[in-house]
């Protein structure tokens, strides 16, 4: 707290530099950049400040610091730690004199109740409440914010605000601590629909509970993969997604980005991540994805589109450098996609960018999606070995060229609207076959004949 | 038999005296104000399909945005006098039943207001209040009311974001008021004889003053016409 005056005059400086294009000159959150961001940028004038850490709707000047430090996870707002401190308290200064009167009320400090660690018991009674308090409400019944009033939920300015996916704690807003978390539950978050728990729990410690609850949903953030395998197996594979192969088989993260290069634009997708799971046997080779999408869509044909998803290999894997372009291939090579969507199933294309999808006919692929609780299940499978020039043939131990496509219809995106990856690379694992398990006991047992051939030669010789 | 007579009567005399009393400071405190007030454009309802708690909420939603009654009379108008003092010390009580607010339009003096959750399913109460510090709590089944302060006058825009149809307004008034009915009437008791400014509001068409002349235990009437944003 060495700066905690901070000079708001000196703070101005900083603020047109590094925070103006989206904050806007007057801080009403109207900057030249604001249009193509979600959530939109804050709008200061109004002293509403999502992350605060006190009773009162006036958050401490280390509230604001600490957001300004560290950034706003799953938002346009980075990190600006790369600023000497001086400089961020000079900042939090200067945001205070764009709204003075909520600040005149001096903070005060929020008392969370007595912390209850994490067990077995507490995540249990967690869940207790939160389906007593109705959480799923927004956020969905397995936190994967699909609850029934998603779509209606607006924020203090009437823009449209999606409830927190309570599952992907690394994109929480005001940081994914045991107490960021208790703090959010307890207090709310400000200028928005979340509202303040702390005297709405059945008993004050249940604010612990719900946290404990929150934080088994899901990791603390992914690992992502670098490289997928492809599981070697014997069995058949099966095409329901809850099949038990692939319970056995651990998930590999892959994150997505928007589409920003050829129009129309996605600056904001709905699909961040993906996992799969991939195995082949010695006829066919089979994709599980696994996704977050909270509408199940299959389109109006005028808002909102089917949702689909596409994995993505050059049409002949050469093991070389050569790839068609990342973005669907380009006019003069095309890519192979193995894709799903939402009504039609699983199938084949032939893509000369992302405007141009031709369907491969002679259907060698198949598969099966399921939808729950605001997520996506899919098994795509198809032949190891294709006919035609069209569709790779998988190799083991080849590096095959692989992207991702997805596209979130309920939210809108379709054709070239999609978040999407570069290219990575899968790799067939060499198959494991019986010989190991054979070939050393039969040396073993020759090697000992042998012993016992001499032992014996040299005792008759003498 | 003699006893229970005796009480009765007791009871009739003691009535008659409070009644006599109560009638002399009405008659000397003040007159009664009848507001009429009319809108002569159409009914602004939005219906809207509901997707969630269908068994509490019902299956269409309804949100009233200017109710004209018989006669063109407005309905939900709230009618005050800022001015005078003398307003009913009664607590102000809102329930949210039905996935509606009831009533739509609440007055209140400054001070607590009950808020009751009658429905058995999560609410939340979101104020859009500026010269009071807003409210957004959460409202599970199990907590069947909650007390608020609004102490400063105020016309609070009152929200549901689980159902966001859910629209109710809270007319913090520091004087006598009153809200009006389905035919746009609205009585006012005990407002101080003298000139008064009288005020009303309504939602979606804005305010209108007037000023009137009231008179010690008379019914004084007052007419307003709304126009259309």
């Amino acid at each position: 707290m060495a700066f905690a005056q901070g000079d708001a005059n000196a703070g101005k400086g900083v603020y047109e530099r590094k925070c103006l294009l989206c904050h806007g000159e007057k801080g009403d959150g109207n900057g030249p950049g604001a249009e193509q961001l979600a959530p939109r940028p804050r709008d200061f004038t109004k002293g509403l400040y999502k992350v605060r850490a006190t009773a009162n709707k006036t958050p401490t000047d280390q509230d604001v610091f600490n957001v300004i430090t560290h950034g706003m996870p799953g938002t346009s707002m980075p990190a600006w730690d790369v600023l000497p401190d001086r400089e961020r308290w000079n900042l939090v200064a200067y945001l205070k004199t764009f709204a003075p009167e909520p600040f005149k009320e001096a903070p005060k400090k929020l008392e969370l109740p007595k912390e209850v660690a994490s067990s077995e018991a507490s995540i249990k009674r967690g869940k207790e409440m939160f389906e007593a308090i109705e959480c799923h409400k927004c956020h969905g019944t397995e936190g994967r914010a699909d609850g029934p009033s998603r779509a209606e939920l607006k924020d203090e300015w009437g823009h449209p605000i999606p409830p927190a996916n309570l599952a992907k704690r690394w994109t929480f807003r005001g940081g994914a601590s045991r107490t960021d978390i208790a703090t959010r539950i307890a207090n709310g978050v400000l200028g928005t629909p979340m509202p303040a728990f702390l005297d709405s729990v059945e008993k004050p410690e249940d604010v612990w509970h719900l946290t404990n609850y929150i934080l088994s949903l899901g990791p603390e953030r992914p690992a992502y993969a670098t490289l997928i395998t492809v599981a070697s197996v014997t069995d058949a594979i099966p095409d329901d997604p809850g099949g038990e192969l692939w319970k056995k088989i651990a998930p590999q993260y892959v994150p997505l980005m928007g589409q920003v290069i050829v129009d129309p634009r996605n600056f904001n997708p709905a699909v961040d991540m993906v996992a799969i799971r991939a195995a082949y046997n010695e006829r066919e080779v089979a994709f599980h994805l696994t996704w977050d999408d909270p509408t199940e869509s299959k389109g109006d044909g005028k808002q909102t589109f089917p949702d689909a998803i596409s994995l993505q290999f050059p049409p002949q894997v050469t093991g070389g450098t050569e790839r068609p372009y990342f973005l669907m291939g380009d006019a003069n090579d095309a890519v192979y996609l193995l894709r799903w969507e939402q009504g039609k199933g699983v199938g084949e294309a032939s893509a000369n960018g992302p405007a141009k999808l031709v369907p491969l006919t002679g259907a060698e692929a198949a598969g099966k999606a399921v939808f729950s609780n605001g997520q996506y299940r899919l098994v795509m499978k198809r032949p190891l070995v294709a006919t035609g020039e069209a569709r790779p043939t998988f190799r083991p131990a080849v590096f095959t060229p692989v992207a991702f496509q997805a596209w979130d219809g309920g939210a809108g995106e379709s054709g070239p609207k999609m978040s999407l990856t570069s290219w990575y690379y899968l790799r067939l694992e060499e198959p494991q076959s019986n010989r190991r398990f054979i070939i050393p006991p039969v040396v073993a047992i020759l090697t000992l004949a042998a012993m016992i051939l001499v032992v014996r030669t040299a005792n008759r010789a003498r | 038999m003699r006893r229970a007579l005796t009480a009765s009567a007791a009871i009739a005399l003691i009535t008659g005296v409070a009644m006599w009393f109560v009638t002399i400071a009405g008659a000397q405190g003040g007159g009664t104000i009848e507001a009429d007030v009319k809108y002569n454009g159409a009914p602004q309802v939005e219906k809207l399909k509901v997707n969630k708690d269908t068994e509490k909420c019902g299956t269409e939603a309804v949100i009233e945005k200017v109710v004209v009654g018989s006669g063109k009379g407005l309905a939900n108008a709230v009618v005050s006098v800022p001015g005078a003092k003398g307003a009913s010390k009664a607590k102000a009580v809102i329930d949210q039943h039905g996935c509606k607010f009831t009533p739509h339009v609440v007055v209140m003096q400054p001070g607590e207001i009950e808020i009751k959750n009658s429905d058995d399913i999560l609410h939340n109460i979101h104020t859009y209040s500026t010269a009071n510090p807003s409210i957004n709590k959460a409202q599970p089944k199990f907590k069947k009311t909650m007390t608020e302060k609004l102490d400063k006058p105020e016309f609070v825009k009152v929200t549901c974001d689980v159902h966001s149809w859910m629209l109710g307004w809270v007319a913090v008034v520091p004087g006598p008021a009153g809200v009006t009915d389905n035919n746009g009437v609205a009585k006012i008791e005990n407002v101080p004889a003298g000139k008064q400014k009288i005020e009303v509001w309504h939602e979606t068409l804005g305010k209108q003053e007037k000023d009137v002349e009231v008179k010690a235990g008379q019914v004084t009437k007052v007419s307003f016409e709304m126009k259309g944003k």
